[in-house]
């Protein structure tokens, strides 16, 4: 097998690898600013310098030479070489900054020449705390500048588009933001502008950077030269907790990360899955930050005499369970949600089942042609495959609307059918109508009951996307009833200052009064004297693919570690639990 | 104002496409018929430009704006531009510039009043063998300046005279 030799140690290898992914992938660091998997290869940072050698081979035998203590007689590049843009080749000697002298130099050199225009104002810049620049900088740069005269000034607050900032004088001129718009969403939109120390990346003029994807350049730029005009100066990195989830705002189940910090989700950004989303999302799920945050239903509603008032969680179950009791299965109609998850969906099935209700019901909420054939879909729901997967009926809107008008009760689970004009207010008002919502909306409005649930950032739950991945959330807030500390899986942000005066994770009004669906239907059903009781999302699952054929094999813990997992199509839908 | 490219010049893109591989290649020389037929690269020419070839207005942008050649703005009729790189610098570049610019009343990248001249900072001509010099509207090198000779080439062009000084031909643009 093919070997290299990397700070004298050996690797073998197979296929073909650029070196400086090849070094990333063994655990190994050589500082890099311009390099990213997904795109071309300019090479011009210049920061990720190595020395490179190749063994000498005798012609004649094919056999390596070799010097009079045996060793291999290494013919080394007459340069340096930048390790992102060359071919691991067998028997390849390299020596990172670890190793050699020159190398370290070299890489503090580069620095000290990129810096030489940079302003420097980590403490004011959104970047600080996850900035290469910064980082690198202090573990490869100079301790100071020999550059003593003034800086170059470029503009600073451009508004590049609606969603991007730029701030040219941070700019290292890495061309990441340009490769971005060039190579990955297409639409060129940028370009690099004037030259020497001059340049820095901007828009044609007259037109404007408004990308789908635009705000992934901010992810991808190597220092605080890009910034998210919407999140810009909100919150520092480290004051924040990172939680995995998945993209709820359409169907292709883009995998991101949940920023939290005092029980507000403060930022969404991609997080990479190879299968779905690579490293890139679009700049509309970024927005379901607010989904999470904002008008969302706290503490459950009752409508008397046409008002809404808050009531307490006993008198919601109260009164819903008397509702139940008052009619007979097959009067009541559940509505299941493609935007709500897979366990949520199931437990409404089950609740259904055991009244000897009607199989519960539900309609996709497609969009045509909204999808471009990247991450946005047509599909504006997260889980319309899970509802299929499961065995939920489905319906047309105009059949479901019949439904609903043709029924006494209904229990409606997570969604917005009067905003998305599956039906109107009038249809919801003539049933006696429950709504499970997270978010208060015109549906929610006109609703006789309306309980509060928990979200993707407040609950596991898993959702099945387009390709029918089955993917999942990890609770990421906290609600009035659960606790970070209790919650082993809920990142608890710096352990140091868990309760103490310095823990930012304070503001009582930030957790909002609601709690899983399957928690409320567990009292629910305890009420009513049915046989059904979950704890967490997780519980759920476990029951699920147990008794769901098309889950079989899917368990929380499979997809953490697959990130993911296509279901099989099954060909009997109907299952019931 | 909406700028067109006339059949003639057309016919020339196409030939020029012609010659390179890739459309992005012709960039260039494209920016040079544009730049020939209207006097300079503003963005409405950049993007006639991009629309002709089918490319990316920003691309056409960025590379009209790494060259001093392309001017992205009307111009004076004579665009003096003035090497204030190392060598130049050394042997007195700035002060042939500060000279040119208290004769003419305008600073660099400024235009006249009158839309004679313009002046423009720029980096090496690759001349430092005659530092300090200029270069007339991308045409003619004024080498081995002093501020009579700068005195000299300005009465000479505000005459309609020629410069007399060597020509040096460069592909694609128009040599008077
Ligand atoms: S703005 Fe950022 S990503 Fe774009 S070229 Fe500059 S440093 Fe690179
Ligand atoms: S990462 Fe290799 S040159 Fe920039
Ligand atoms: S420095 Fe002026 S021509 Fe080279």
């Amino acid at each position: 097998m093919p070997e290299v030799f990397i700070d004298g140690k050996r690797y073998e290898y197979e296929g073909d690898h650029q070196l400086l992914q090849f070094i990333l992938d063994q655990g190994l660091e050589v500082p890099f600013f311009c390099y990213h998997p997904s795109m071309s290869i300019p090479a011009n940072c210049r920061q990720c310098m190595v020395k490179v050698g190749q063994p000498v081979k005798d012609r004649e035998s094919g056999e390596y030479e070799l010097d009079e203590n045996g060793d291999r007689v290494i013919r080394w590049f007459p340069k340096l070489q930048t390790s992102c843009n060359i071919k691991v080749a067998d028997g390849m000697v390299v020596h990172t900054q670890e190793t050699d002298e020159l190398v370290e130099r070299a890489q503090k050199d580069t620095l000290e020449f990129i810096l030489a225009n940079h302003p420097l104002d980590c403490p004011i810049c959104d970047q600080a705390g996850e900035c290469p620049l910064q980082i690198q900088t202090y573990k490869y740069g100079p301790e100071g500048s020999r550059f003593e005269v003034k800086k170059v000034h470029k503009p600073k607050r451009v508004q590049l588009g609606p969603r991007v900032i730029l701030d040219a004088e941070r700019c290292i001129n890495c061309t990441r933001c340009v490769r971005f718009t060039d190579e990955i969403s297409e639409t060129h939109q940028l370009t690099i502008v004037s030259r020497g120390d001059k340049n820095y990346p901007t828009t044609a003029p007259g037109t404007e950077f408004d990308d789908n994807y635009s705000l992934n350049t901010v992810d991808i730029c190597p220092v605080g030269a890009l910034t998210s005009a919407d999140f810009r100066f909100k919150a520092r990195v480290w004051e924040m907790n990172q939680t995995p989830s998945i993209d709820i705002t359409n169907g292709k189940g883009t995998n991101i990360d949940l920023w939290t910090r005092d029980n507000l989700v403060l930022r969404i950004t991609p997080r990479f899955n190879e299968d779905v989303n690579d490293h890139w999302m679009p700049d509309e799920g970024r927005e379901a930050y607010r989904v999470f945050n904002e008008n969302r239903v706290s503490k459950p509603a009752q409508n008397l005499d046409g008002e809404q008032v808050k009531s307490s969680w006993n008198n919601a179950l109260l009164t819903l369970a008397e509702k139940i009791e008052e009619h007979d299965g097959k009067e009541v109609l559940f509505v299941g949600s493609p935007h709500a998850s897979v366990e949520e969906n199931y437990v409404l099935m089950s609740v259904a089942n055991l009244l000897g209700a009607k199989n519960p019901v539900f309609t996709p909420h497609i969009e045509e042609g909204y999808g471009d054939g990247f991450l946005l879909t047509d599909d504006q729901a997260p889980n319309t495959n899970g509802c299929r997967a499961l065995g939920l009926d489905e319906l047309s809107a105009a059949d479901l609307k019949k439904e609903i008008t043709g029924a006494k009760m209904v229990v409606l689970l997570n969604d917005q059918l009067v905003d998305r004009n599956v039906v109107s207010a009038k249809d919801i008002e003539t049933p006696f109508t429950t709504v499970f919502a997270t978010n208060h909306s015109e549906t929610s409005k006109v609703a006789d009951l309306v309980i509060p649930i928990t979200t993707a950032a407040e609950h596991a739950a898993s959702y099945v996307n387009v390709d029918n991945r089955a993917q999942r959330t990890v609770a990421a807030k906290e609600t009035k009833y659960t606790n970070r500390r209790l919650d082993i899986e809920m990142s608890e942000g710096r352990l140091d200052r868990y309760g103490t005066s310095f823990d930012n994770w304070v503001t009582e009004d930030n957790k909002v009064d609601c709690m899983p669906f399957w928690n409320f239907t567990s009292q629910l059903a305890d009420r009513l004297g049915l046989d059904l009781s979950y704890d967490t999302g997780r519980d759920v699952m476990n029951e699920i693919s147990e008794k769901v054929p098309a889950f079989k094999g899917v368990s929380y813990s499979e997809m953490d570690a697959n990130s993911g997992i296509v279901l099989e199509e099954t060909s009997d839908k109907t299952v019931k639990s | 104002m909406a700028y067109e490219f006339t059949e003639e010049d057309l016919q020339e893109i196409e030939k020029i496409k012609a010659k390179y591989p890739e459309v992005k290649a012709a960039t260039l020389p494209v920016l040079w018929v544009a730049q020939n037929r209207f006097g300079h690269v503003e963005p409405d020419v950049q993007k006639l430009v991009a629309d002709t070839l089918g490319l990316p207005q920003a691309h056409v942008h960025g590379v009209a704006s790494f060259y001093t050649q392309y001017y992205k703005e009307k111009k004076g009729e004579h665009v003096l531009d003035v090497c204030t790189c190392l060598s130049c610098q050394l042997c007195g570049g700035y002060d042939i510039l500060e000279h040119l610019e208290n004769k003419l009343g305008i600073k660099a990248g400024e235009t006249t009043e009158d839309g004679k001249f313009s002046i423009q900072e720029v980096e090496c001509l690759g001349a430092c063998g005659y530092a300090p010099m200029l270069q007339v509207t991308n045409d003619q090198y004024v080498n081995n300046l002093t501020p009579e000779k700068v005195d000299d080439l300005i009465e000479t062009l505000k005459a309609g005279k020629e410069p007399e000084y060597d020509q040096i031909g460069m592909p694609l643009r128009k040599v008077k």
